[in-house]
């Protein structure tokens, strides 16, 4: 028996597959080889795979002799956080592009002050506020508020920056952008 | 290089039909394992690159495509001989029938191309 062959009837005596079918496979393929060999016939060409045991496991494989290999317990463990990484950057990209396409097209710009008198203002909190309430509010807090779209009257807000209870010291002309982040 | 790319993109297209080959051998009369490599050659077809044809021929069998049986070979041992059962005859018939379907539509396309032969 050739070495090739050899190697096949361990790797299938290793994967389990049946003697009597690993005899019959082992002396089919010697027999071939042999009478290729008389033909000029190159093994590469019967054989169409220098690795014996990988030959050996799928000719064994695709007759259903054995179970498809499982894939790796390390392969499968990186494919499981590659997975949950795409999963997550996905879900960022998203929030970021709902930020983006939502929010930042109606930015609105809430400055102050309002009266001189005031030396100081609280950023009050805006968040979760339809949009023309939130500018009510502002409104009341002494900022000044831009006009928002009456399209975008019902949008919510969902960030804003300051955060509310900032304390924004009010010098004489010096103009506060308060950023509300809409969606909806 | 290009000779490289050349055998890769022959090796795909063959591997998507070397089991109607290996059907067609052996839809008339049964044949073993080398028998089967030997009628591909005669006929024009080298299976240099493609894979061994036992593990397709494994799965042929294992999905019912041919029937196999053991016969004394002339002067050796006994070979196991594959034959087209009728699901064989029948997903050769059908495959043939798209491989038709896939050259025409395929050579429809690249028909204008001249090819340039070195």
């Amino acid at each position: 028996m050739t070495a090739y062959v050899e190697e096949c009837r361990q790797e299938w005596k290793r994967l389990g597959v049946p003697d009597l079918l690993a005899d019959e496979m082992a002396t089919d393929l010697e027999a071939d080889l042999a009478e290729a060999q008389a033909d000029g016939i190159s093994a590469a060409e019967i054989l169409g795979e220098s690795d014996p045991r990988r030959f050996a496991a799928a000719w064994a494989r695709e007759r259903g002799l054995v179970d498809e290999p499982p894939p790796e317990r390390r392969h499968r463990r990186r494919w499981i956080w590659a997975t949950v990484g795409f999963a997550l950057a996905l879900v960022f990209v998203v929030v970021l592009g709902l930020f983006a396409a939502v929010g930042v097209s109606v930015h609105t710009h809430v400055s102050g002050p309002g009266p001189q008198t005031l030396r100081s203002v609280v950023i009050p909190s805006f968040i979760g506020m339809k949009a023309c309430h939130a500018r009510e509010i502002g409104l009341e807090s002494g900022l000044q508020v831009e006009r928002i779209p009456s399209r975008r009257c019902d949008a919510v807000v969902v960030a804003q920056q300051p955060v509310r209870g900032t304390l924004i010291p009010l010098p004489q002309r010096r103009r506060i952008i308060v950023t509300l982040r809409l969606r909806g | 290089m290009q000779r490289m790319a050349a055998e890769s993109r022959r090796s795909q297209m063959l591997r998507g039909v070397l089991d109607l080959c290996l059907l067609a051998v052996v839809v008339d009369e049964p044949a073993y394992g080398y028998e089967m490599t030997r009628r591909l050659r005669e006929r024009g077809l080298s299976t240099v690159g493609e894979g061994s044809i036992y593990p397709l021929l494994g799965r042929l069998e294992r999905d019912g495509l041919v029937a196999t049986h053991r016969a004394a070979s002339d002067g050796g041992p006994p070979r196991k001989y594959y034959s087209a059962s009728p699901s064989g005859h029948r997903a050769l018939t059908e495959g043939v029938r798209a491989w038709r379907d896939v050259r025409g539509e395929v050579d429809s396309v690249l028909a204008t191309i001249e090819a340039e032969v070195a």
